[in-house]
């Protein structure tokens, strides 16, 4: 992409420019180390525990490091050195770091990294400490069970969000409609909406992205991959309960179109910019989204409606918790890092921190008294995440899998009329059953 | 400034390669020797740079290429050879065949001629512009290849938005489409023609202005004479043009083909173009997924390896009709 003659040249001044800067934030980082030793007055005197977190999560961040590195510095006597890092290339940076061997001693992960980082050796088992602390009881089902492989647990709950059918309550209150609760409902609701608006776009069906058509394969009582009492993993993609929920998931927009063709190739973002902009009357979207719109124009407070994902014939369509475990990698001073695990991840600090976030914590008691305050725009997504919360399959292949994007391409060849839902879900079995082989 | 000195040792370093001239004077070996030396000394400090930032990754790459190598290697750090496995998969695999390859061929070429072909064209043009017009194109010529591929890339996906895009605003007014039922990107064809437009739009502009450059250097005589001879235009561009800076041609199409095999985010951006959509790989997305998004670094370094070797074949085609030419002249 170095669109300059000369060959090498260019790439050569660029690492080295990249070495410059690596070098001078090295004299940062070192400067940040040295100042800080003379707050600690406890155990931990004299030492720095690194933690990395995600840049853009919370808007507000900067007290709230603050405030936590006044206490862990109180409790411990420890200097806590945070670093903030951008998502987008999180996972890239925790594998070079871990190559370089310049891991942190705690860092923020996302929920599908445990088992992948688990099992390559990088993190700390936290199920010890989780118990002695009397915590196990008190997490969301759908984030410890991310974070646990074979009986060891790779994070501890953080924050989370879920997904769940957010529709357009100034248009459904025009023309008197209600928001569904089974799949027919929906469908019905999208068609008339069809007929009511027929500029806006029903129910985007999507192809970028895999979480929409996950709730409907859980919804119909499918699973993505099943793990055998032998510990190997086997794709049920393509059983009659999986391909039920595909089939209706796709219908809507293949049969009823009530879908557009761009959305084939559409990833979340895409969807919520399509609710933004007016196309979109229903979607399945993130708890998170909700702050994004409010931001962008506070009147969207009137015009959002959510209710958690309907059931096939009632009740709720299981839903992925996707979000943030705080993980140990490897630490020198694993009491320490616990310690800060555990000042994060509890009480007032993860309240705090999930709600200047829009996320919800993954306390179950925290979550619950979320879920009391009866939020219209917060609740029936708390609802979600505590009653039909789901992960996917728990293994470090299933991250393969998702780099593989083998559920996008289900979803795309299907959308695009290449292939019958059957042969798509076969296909997409295949290809899953490849990576849990090797 | 380190950055020039390197790029002229580079070329100056085949000479002293070539340079111990031989069985000279016996007597003088000495001297020669010392002779021979001194460029490799003064190029000590380049090389020492080039060899651990280019030759070290290259070396690193090709170990990985003949390993399992996963994030379990990367954290313990121990090699985990496995010969040729890696390529046998790879090179046994039809997907490589049957479109991975055929899109990263088709496309090359299609871009390099596209490329040279409206690159000339704009030089020709520029050669006849008056002053304030030849500065006024050329500077937003400049712009095209200014412009970040990234940026660019998006700037085309939104050109081309199936649903509220210009094209297809443009196409649904005349009754062509119907947007709603519309979607270029998910074809493999119209996908790529997207693709060739960006990458063709991005990289013309050095053709041009290189070819420019290489047209004010042939000398006013030429075409005069050819004109009192009677030649028109289109023989003036053939039998004078086209001779005088063929080593121009030459480089240029060789420098178009490295860059638009190995294009990557002009495909990996677009959407469907990073795996969701098998059709449109191309072998710098498929290395890419194998090793980033699949922990594969093994398999990814393999696919780059075999994308290395390609582009040498392709270069050392070139190099050699390069100086064929040369020879000729």
């Amino acid at each position: 992409m170095l669109r300059t003659p000369g060959g090498a040249s260019p790439l050569a001044r660029r690492r080295r420019l990249v070495a410059g800067v690596a070098a001078l934030s090295l004299g940062a980082l070192t400067a940040c180390g040295g100042g800080g030793d003379e707050e600690g007055d406890g155990s931990g005197e004299g030492t720095t525990i690194e933690l990395w977190i995600m840049e853009g999560t919370n808007p507000d961040a900067e007290p709230y490091v603050a405030d936590l590195q006044a206490a862990f510095a109180e409790q411990t006597g420890a200097t806590l050195d945070v670093q903030f890092i951008q998502w987008a290339d999180a996972h890239d940076r925790i594998t070079t770091a871990m190559a370089g061997g310049e891991l942190p001693d705690v860092a923020e992960i996302g929920t599908t990294w445990a088992p992948e980082f688990g099992a390559a050796g990088a993190l700390t088992d936290l199920a010890g400490s989780i118990e002695e602390s009397g915590l196990a009881d008190d997490l969301v089902p759908a984030l410890s069970e991310a974070a646990t492989v074979d009986g060891a647990v790779y994070g501890m709950p953080w924050y989370a969000g879920t997904r769940s059918l957010m529709y357009r309550a100034d248009v459904f209150a025009e023309h008197d409609l209600q928001p569904p609760t089974t799949w027919e409902e929906l469908r019905e609701v999208a068609l008339q909406l069809k007929e009511l608006e027929p500029d806006m776009i029903p129910f985007p069906v999507i192809g970028g992205g895999e979480y929409s058509v996950d709730a409907f394969i859980w919804g119909a009582g499918g699973q993505i991959a099943e793990q055998g009492s032998d510990g190997q993993w086997a794709s049920t993609i393509n059983s009659p309960e999986a391909v039920e929920g595909i089939e209706f998931y796709t219908s809507l927009a293949t049969e009823d179109e009530l879908s557009v063709a761009a959305a084939s190739t559409w990833l979340e973002t895409d969807q919520l910019e399509s609710f933004q902009n007016g196309e979109a009357a229903m979607v399945i979207n993130g708890n998170w989204t909700v702050n994004t719109l409010l931001e962008a124009d506070a009147s969207w407070a009137d015009r959002i409606g959510v209710v958690p994902i309907p059931g096939q014939t009632g009740g709720f369509s299981p839903s992925f918790v996707g979000g943030s475990l705080l993980g140990d990698f490897s630490s020198d001073e694993p009491e320490l890092a616990w310690q800060l695990i555990e000042l994060m991840s509890t009480g007032e600090f993860a309240s705090q921190w999930a709600e200047s976030s829009g996320y919800f914590p993954g306390q179950q008691s925290l979550l619950e008294a979320v879920q009391q305050e009866d939020d219209p725009l917060v609740a029936p997504f708390a609802r979600q995440m505590a009653e039909a919360g789901a992960s996917v399959p728990v293994t470090e292949q299933y991250g393969a899998i998702q780099g593989e994007q083998v559920i996008p391409q289900m979803l795309q060849s299907i959308l695009s009329g290449d292939k019958s839902v059957q042969q798509a879900a076969d296909d997409a079995a295949a290809a899953m059953d490849q990576t849990f082989g090797g | 400034m380190a950055a020039e000195l390197t790029r002229s040792d580079r070329e100056r370093a085949p000479a002293p390669a070539g340079a111990p001239a031989g069985p000279r004077a016996s007597g003088a070996r000495r001297a020669t020797w010392t002779r021979a030396l001194r460029p490799w000394l003064l190029l000590t400090p380049a090389l020492a740079v080039l060899a651990v930032l280019l030759f070290w990754p290259l070396v690193r790459v090709l170990l990985l290429s003949f390993q399992d190598y996963g994030l379990r290697q990367i954290n313990t750090g121990e090699s985990n050879y496995t010969g040729f496995d890696n390529y046998r998969e790879i090179l046994g695999d039809s997907f490589l065949w049957r479109t991975v390859l055929p899109n990263t061929v088709l496309f090359a070429v299609t871009c390099v001629v596209l490329t040279v072909v409206v690159g000339t064209l704009v030089a020709l043009l520029l050669q006849r512009l008056g002053r304030v017009w030849r500065v006024i194109c050329s500077s937003v010529i400049m712009m095209a290849w200014a412009m970040p591929a990234v940026t660019g890339t998006y700037v085309w996906i939104w050109v081309f938005d199936p649903l509220n895009g210009v094209v297809s605003g443009g196409l649904d007014g005349l009754g062509v489409i119907e947007p709603r039922e519309t979607n270029w990107f998910t074809d493999r064809w119209s996908f790529y023609a997207i693709a060739a437009l960006n990458v063709v739009h991005h990289g013309f502009p050095f053709v041009a202005i290189t070819v420019f450059a290489a047209l004010l250097t042939i000398p006013r005589e030429l075409p005069e004479a050819a004109i009192v001879d009677g030649a028109n235009a289109w023989q003036r561009f053939w039998r004078i043009t086209v001779p005088t800076i063929r080593p121009v041609f030459l480089v240029v199409t060789i420098l178009s083909t490295i860059w638009d095999f190995k294009v990557f985010a002009q495909i990996y951006l677009m959407p469907g173009g990073a795996g969701s959509n098998q059709e449109v790989l191309n072998l710098g997305v498929w290395s890419y997924i194998q090793s980033f998004s699949r922990n594969q670094y093994g398999m990814g370094s393999a696919i780059a390896v075999l994308l290395t070797l390609l582009l040498l074949a392709i270069t050392v085609g070139y190099v050699r009709a390069l100086s064929n030419e040369r020879d000729e002249l």
